[in-house]
């Protein structure tokens, strides 16, 4: 966990109850600027997470600061903070352009200011061309692109962003999460929850595991891994032109929990509990045997094997 | 004005656009108000203001230009009664109704159409934000019931003639109580439009809060004198250029009357200013400390 500075996102001991409903429960959290990934079933606590760090909810319990701001005080706040939310509603009547353009104006922008603004956001998520179709006309995937762009326009230094893959095709899909990576390339805070495991797997510098309200585990996805390999041994996959001679080498010198040959008899899959041993036995093997290893990989160092790991595979996401 | 936004060498996050600092209070309001104020004048939300505005109105243009011996016109004493009458039944119907529909749908319809939380995340104090929406609402529904209370009062009028109108008008108390009217009417918009703004951060359906408090107001006269504070019709008493005639007839318009002594306009106004104040203090409050959950969150 990162230490609480001025530019990081503290949650100290944050609970949030609805009525006798857990939201979430006793968060210790802090965030440091890239991209972080919330991943949990349904009703884990991922949008209450982001509904407490953007003001919308307060909590039952313990406190909030967002670059050491409370987020409660919107005036200071949220000229910094941009979120997407999972709701596919607009304020009725307004095209695309005049829904940003609005709500620039309300954040104190003068026109020309905000005018601009308003292109340069409906230009990064490539929606210049209906900027003036009425929003009730918009496809699914547009309607999403313009509350990114919404989300996007006064250019905060956090940006939460709930499902904002949701409904948009592979090209669009690929834009989008180039904007995030951008700005979570500027020092930005990227806080994204998605379903789309392989995606926040791919764009996430830190992922937090949800499940039933509870923070399961959270760091870089390898770290978590590092973390359960004690009851989870770590998948090794190794392609070599003697996967035979390996697993035996492997098993006699104890460094792996089970090894299986691949069905093409090009490498092997393997659990060990002592990665290091492994490794370095891997070393002598190649060495001492004249084993040509094609690849070397950890098989499930991936978001979507932390995920089965600490949550199982009830309301997996995709 | 802050330097624009632009990439940098080294992906060093680049020095965003801020909003100048002087006059930002201002600005807020305005757009606020900008974008409110095409919603309570184009929007869903002013077909019930213009249809309860104006439907009284269309009534009595179709009274007045049904033929003149019908009305038995006995001179200005009878008509003034009965705008008296037909003014309190605007009163109590399509003003209250009009701020009933359209001040709580400020937050209640946000809430409904899952919109709200555009606003609560824009960097703009939430008392700010109230004030925003209630002044767009009051502005247009003011420009409702002003045109709407002239041109009731004025087609009462028409039945006798426009010479006679305009002696009544210039040389008689008829523009005096028109006037009275008019500013019955737009305070009965300020101080119900505070109290529903209130009241729809609170309830989602309007039918019961409309009903207790319409109920409250009836029973305002028999109230003890504390309590008779706690209300708007209260205050506008004093401005009715005209009592309520005894004579009329009906037990609906028996609860409209006034049973008690109405306070002068000076402390009605000052009453009324300090009771929509506070109530829209209230409601500041309230959505300060509002939090944004939508029906199936």
């Amino acid at each position: 966990m990162s230490e609480p500075t001025a530019e990081t996102i503290v949650f100290d001991n944050v609970s949030k109850f609805y009525g006798e409903v857990l939201g979430v429960n006793r968060v210790h959290l802090v965030l440091a600027p890239g991209i972080t990934g919330l991943v949990g079933p349904n009703g884990s606590g991922k949008t209450t997470l982001m509904n407490l760090v953007t003001g919308l909810l307060k909590p039952s319990e313990g406190s909030i600061r967002v670059l050491d701001l409370p987020p409660d005080r919107p005036e200071l706040l949220f000229s910094e903070i941009g979120y997407c939310t999972q709701y596919d509603a607009f304020p009725r009547g307004m095209s695309g352009y005049q829904f940003i353009y609005s709500f620039l104006r309300v954040h104190g922008y003068v026109h020309g200011e905000a005018e601009r603004l308003t292109w340069k956001a409906l230009e990064r998520v490539n929606m210049t061309e209906a900027a003036h179709r009425r929003l009730d006309g918009y496809s699914k995937g547009m309607r999403q692109r313009v509350r990114v762009a919404q989300a996007i326009s006064h250019e905060p230094r956090i940006l939460v962003l709930d499902e904002p893959l949701n409904g948009l095709d592979p090209m669009a899909r690929a834009e989008v999460s180039r904007v995030f990576e951008q700005l979570a390339g500027q020092g930005c805070h990227v806080i994204i929850s998605s379903h789309i495991l392989h995606e926040v797997d791919m764009f996430s510098d830190q992922v937090v595991f949800l499940s039933g309200g509870y923070v399961v585990a959270e760091g870089d996805v390898t770290g978590v891994r590092t973390d359960i390999e004690e009851n989870k041994p770590i998948q090794v996959l190794v392609r070599c032109d003697k996967p035979g001679l390996v697993a035996t080498r492997l098993f006699a010198a104890g460094a792996a929990v089970e090894v299986g040959l691949s069905e093409d008899l090009g490498g092997l899959l393997t659990r060990t509990r002592d990665p290091e041993k492994f490794y370095l036995l891997l070393n002598d093997v190649v060495l001492g045997d004249d084993v040509t290893i094609e690849s070397v990989s950890v098989a499930d160092a991936n978001v979507r094997a932390v995920y089965q790991y600490l949550i199982g595979s009830e309301g997996e996401p995709r | 004005m802050s330097p624009a936004m632009s990439d940098t060498a080294g992906g060093a996050r680049p020095v965003a656009s801020r909003p100048a600092p002087e006059g930002l209070f201002k600005r807020q309001l305005a757009g606020i108000l900008r974008l409110e104020l095409r919603r309570s004048l184009l929007g869903r939300r002013a077909l019930g203001l213009y249809f309860l505005a104006f439907a009284p109105v269309l009534l009595i243009a179709l009274w007045a230009a049904t033929p003149l011996p019908q009305k038995l016109y006995e001179g200005p004493a009878q008509t003034a009664n009965q705008i008296a009458i037909l003014f309190q039944f605007y009163l109590r119907f399509s003003i209250y109704l009009s701020a009933l529909l359209m001040f709580m749908s400020l937050f209640r319809n946000e809430l409904l159409e899952r919109s709200l939380h555009y606003y609560f995340l824009t960097p703009v104090r939430r008392e700010v934000l109230v004030a925003g929406k209630y002044l767009a609402a009051l502005f247009s529904a003011w420009i409702a019931f002003f045109i709407g209370t002239v041109a009731l009062y004025l087609l009462s009028c028409v039945p006798w003639g426009l010479g006679e109108l305009g002696r009544y008008l210039f040389r008689g108390p008829g523009l005096a109580n028109l006037t009275a009217y008019v500013v019955t009417a737009l305070l009965a918009v300020a101080g119900y439009g505070a109290v529903f703004m209130l009241v729809g951060q609170y309830f989602k359906n309007p039918v019961i809060p409309g009903l207790v408090i319409w109920g409250w107001e009836l029973i305002n006269p028999l109230l003890p004198a504390t309590l008779k504070k706690v209300s708007v019709v209260f205050y506008l008493q004093s401005f009715y250029p005209v009592p309520p005639p005894e004579s009329a007839s009906g037990w609906l318009f028996e609860l409209f009357r006034v049973l008690a002594e109405p306070p002068p306009a000076w402390a009605s106004v000052l009453g009324l200013i300090v009771f929509t104040g506070l109530v829209i203090l209230a409601a500041g409050w309230r959505a300060r400390n509002m939090e944004v959950v939508y029906g199936d969150d």
